[in-house]
């Protein structure tokens, strides 16, 4: 018996948070689709800038990249490959391989992108993080931040001890 | 056999009436270092059951004071072979009258060696872990278990020896040579073997550049022949004038040459070390440029190790005036100069810089803490105790006042000597 | 002096010393009465039958309920066949954020006060791989600039130092390659601190102090139980976990992936691939200690 690894799906594949909270104080999600389906779909913009009416206030640093380049007109959630084919947004991870091939190769064999669960397969399986889990698909630069646990041993920011 | 059945409890007993007999001096000075030895000893039950938080020891300089006194006395132990060798080696008859101060220092310094190990175990209800049979003996291995063995068995050396010829003293009898002097040469191979293991337990470690050194164990001898000859040459002094025996010049005079020749020594390997250190430079220095210079702003240890430096060459150069040989003030000078010197390049000056840098090159000092300085005069205390009530129970037997002939109407012939 | 006199005074001196002796060691006493006889007599963990440790374990669980309010389990958990672990880590991702420092303080019950972990994060001048030019105590945001870090924990050394040295053998390395401590046979001599080339060991300088709500009650005998005072600890791969299929906390714990951790045996495991792909390094290989921690860039 051997337990396959388990990619995890983020919620934010098909929904995206409001600012209102649920009774155990988390944020309510609305699917993309509840807007996208009530609106009439508009063009694709070339770049973030242009978002006047929602979304607006995305921050894109991703090379070179247009909306065109991964979105599709019309389809919330699909998205669109180099060579043309659509594929489904939670298969998010194969867009990304495209063009990030040694992060991919990486990826599969655990050496890339961190994980949970069981190194022993035949224990249960390791869960996996996808791409946007740790990377804004729009800033995909890891932000870094302030560190924890800063060390406190005897003696360190003294003489000696007591 | 049947005889010392008999006559050992009696031997015992009159020793011990000895030992605790003696003039007004002799019980303010055992008093006051009973008072020590006490205080010691309570900062020790504390450390023991609050933890070794009160020691200023970290996990980037995990030994400190009790390590280096030990290192330093294990060379104080070894050292007093210095009055073996020239006693047995090459019949110096002076020096033999006295050899038995010589290995009574020996006992007394072991003693005091066992001790400093135990105040720096952490869990020292578990001792018996350690015991060869009886725990998990991580032998050969572990160079702290060959530590045990030599330590132990010089001490069981020495307390043959001296209780084999203070015991046919006391019997009246003429001591079997067969019976001491395999003993007594075995003890000086033994000697050399106790700082030899004791510096490899440092010099093995390969992730501490600072004491990675072939060097370190022959400096250790050789400081070890400093700090005892130092000691003996004051402690002979005081022992012709407290006990009122002769003085013993030549004894002095063999001890004052050796010594003569191992401060030079000494500060050759010293220097030599240094050079090594610092001419390659690199990372491998960072310890020695911490000692001598302070390293990134901290530089608790540099004015250790230039007083320990001051002491040494002041030293070599007072005991080299022509007038040390006639004038034993000068000599007397040049010893305290000599043992305090070398205390300190082997504790604070070479087993605590060893740990600074730490492994991951962090610059964490380390101070001695109260408590440990209580622990640490404390054994000393105990160790001169020792010493004193061991040169009481030697010295009247030596010269033949006590044996079993005598103890009945000589019943107060020990008070006579304090 | 009357003879009669002197030796009534020595018996007088003799009593008091030996009551001013008992006075001073006072404290130990207090201590010892917290001390168990069968803790005291314990056998070496190697020398326990099935039946000691089970006793032993539920002893253990009694006393950290009794001193910590927290109900624990105690588990022995054996290496499994076929397994030697390795473990590896990308500098190339590593942020210094210290979440595995972090993960590690809660996993093994870490005491509270000191911040205690079993890894250390050393801040490294970019370009530079000598450690006396890393700095352990930063507090600004990280990754700074021309910066890069290097977390460091216990190297699981194939040729551990920190083993030969220790006089009653309480540390040893297990068929799996973990270096583990007997924590209720190691002696505290901590000449395995100084024999660590990786300043991999802690000493318990005092009673571990953990709030109950915090501790970890998945505890296992030669892992993360909470330590006694005066003994050391170290890293053990999380085995309580790892030797159940697990994967370390502190790798779970890495918001950048850098840790990759598997057994070193099996052809297929993550390990074996980036040993065999990426060009990776331990850490002061001239001591001859053989870590079985790797470190690697990307590229």
């Amino acid at each position: 018996m051997s337990y396959p690894p388990v990619i995890n799906r983020p919620e934010k594949l098909t929904s995206v948070e409001t600012p209102k909270k649920d009774a155990l104080g988390r944020p309510i999600r609305v699917a993309c689709v509840t807007c996208h389906s009530l609106r009439p779909d508009a063009p694709l913009p070339q770049s973030a800038g242009e978002l006047r009416e929602f979304h607006e206030g995305l921050r894109f640093t991703h090379g070179t990249l247009t909306c065109a380049s991964c979105h599709v007109p019309g389809r919330v959630d699909q998205l669109s490959m180099a060579d043309g084919r659509t594929i489904e947004m939670l298969d998010v991870i194969e867009l990304c391989s495209q063009c990030h091939g040694q992060k991919r190769r990486a990826f599969d064999r655990g050496a890339h992108g961190g994980m949970m669960g069981y190194w022993d397969s035949s224990r249960g399986p390791k869960l996996r993080h996808n791409c946007v889990d740790c990377h804004d698909p729009h800033t995909p630069a890891f932000a870094g931040g302030q560190p924890v646990l800063r060390p406190n041993d005897r003696g360190l920011r003294q003489g000696g001890g007591h | 056999m049947n005889r010392h059945t008999q006559s050992y409890p009696r031997f015992l007993w009159t020793a011990l009436r000895l030992s605790t007999d003696g003039s007004a001096r002799f019980y303010v000075w055992m008093f006051l270092l009973t008072a020590v030895a006490l205080v010691g000893v309570n900062a020790w039950a504390h450390q023991v059951a609050q933890g070794m938080e009160l020691t200023g020891m970290t996990d980037h300089v995990s030994w400190g004071l009790y390590i280096a006194n030990f290192t330093f006395i294990v060379g104080l132990a070894a050292g007093a072979v210095m009055m073996v060798i020239p006693a047995y080696l090459y019949d110096d008859r002076e020096m033999h009258d006295v050899v038995i101060v010589g290995e009574l220092l020996a006992i007394a310094s072991i003693i005091m060696c066992l001790l400093f190990v135990t105040v720096d175990m952490g869990r020292p209800d578990r001792f018996w872990h350690i015991m060869p049979g009886i725990g998990r003996f991580n032998w050969p291995i572990s160079m702290l278990t060959w530590d045990v063995l030599v330590l132990n068995g010089y001490l069981l050396i020495n307390l043959h020896v001296v209780g084999y010829l203070i015991y046919m003293r006391f019997l009246g009898r003429t001591p079997d040579k067969r019976w001491y002097l395999p003993f007594v040469f075995l003890s000086i191979v033994w000697a050399v073997s106790i700082h030899t293991v004791t510096a490899f337990l440092y010099s093995g470690l390969g992730g501490r550049p600072f004491w990675n050194s072939a060097l370190l164990a022959p400096r250790f001898i050789v400081s070890a022949f400093i700090a005892g000859p130092a000691f003996v040459i004051v402690l002979l002094q005081l022992v012709s004038r407290l006990m009122r025996l002769p003085a013993t010049p030549g004894a002095i005079r063999t001890l004052s040459r050796v010594l003569r020749i191992t401060v030079l020594v000494n500060l050759f390997m010293l220097a030599s070390e240094l050079f090594t250190i610092f001419y390659g430079g690199g990372s491998h220095a960072a310890s020695g440029t911490y000692l001598l210079f302070g390293l990134h702003g901290k530089n608790g240890l540099v004015g250790w190790i230039w007083a320990a430096i001051a002491l040494n060459v002041l030293s070599a150069v007072l005991l080299h005036l022509p007038a040390s040989r006639s004038s034993y003030r000068l000599l007397n000078l040049g010893c305290a100069l000599a043992f305090v010197g070398v205390w300190i390049e082997k504790g604070m000056g070479l087993i605590v810089p060893g740990f600074i840098p730490s492994t991951l090159h962090e610059v964490v000092e380390y101070v001695p803490s109260l408590a440990e300085w209580k622990i640490t005069a404390g054994i000393w205390a105990f160790g001169l105790m020792v010493l004193t009530v061991g040169l009481k129970l030697a010295l009247p037997v030596l010269k033949g006042e006590l044996s079993a002939s005598k103890t009945g109407s000589h019943a107060d012939a020990g008070s006579a000597a304090e | 002096m009357d003879p009669k006199r002197r030796v009534t005074l020595k018996v007088l001196g003799a009593t008091l010393g030996a009551g001013a002796f008992a006075r001073a060691l006072a404290p130990i006493w207090d201590w010892g009465k917290e001390q168990s006889l069968d803790e005291f007599l314990q056998k070496h963990y190697q020398e326990l039958s099935k039946a000691d440790l089970e006793q032993i374990l539920r002893r253990l669980e009694a006393k950290t309920e009794k001193e910590y309010g927290k109900k624990v389990s105690i588990r022995d958990v054996r290496p499994q066949e076929g397994v030697e672990f390795g473990y590896a880590l990308n500098l190339s991702v590593c942020i210094g954020c210290r979440r595995c420092a972090e993960a590690c303080h809660i996993e093994n019950n870490h005491d509270r006060s000191t911040n205690n972990s079993y890894i250390r994060v050393l801040e490294m001048k970019q370009g530079s791989l000598d450690l006396e030019h890393g700095n352990a105590d930063y507090d600004h945001a990280v990754p700074a600039e021309g910066k890069f870090y290097l977390p460091v924990q216990c190297q699981q050394c194939d040729n551990a130092p920190c083993v030969d040295v220790c006089p009653v053998q309480a540390t040893w390395k297990e068929s799996d390659g973990i270096v583990v401590v007997d924590y209720n046979w190691c002696i505290g001599c901590r000449y395995c601190e100084a024999a660590c080339p990786y300043h991999a060991r802690r000493f318990n300088w005092k009673k571990p102090e953990i709030p109950a709500d915090e501790v970890n009650p998945d505890q296992a005998y030669l892992s993360n139980r909470i330590r006694p005072q005066g003994v050391v600890e170290k890293c053990t791969f999380c085995l309580h976990r790892t030797r159940e299929g697990k994967l370390p906390a502190c790798l779970e714990a890495c918001p950048t992936g850098a840790r990759v951790f598997g057994n070193l045996l099996d052809p297929d495991s993550d390990i074996r691939w980036v040993l065999e792909n990426k060009r990776v390094f331990i850490l002061k290989e001239e001591l001859g200690t053989r870590p079985r921690f790797f470190y690697f860039f990307d590229g």
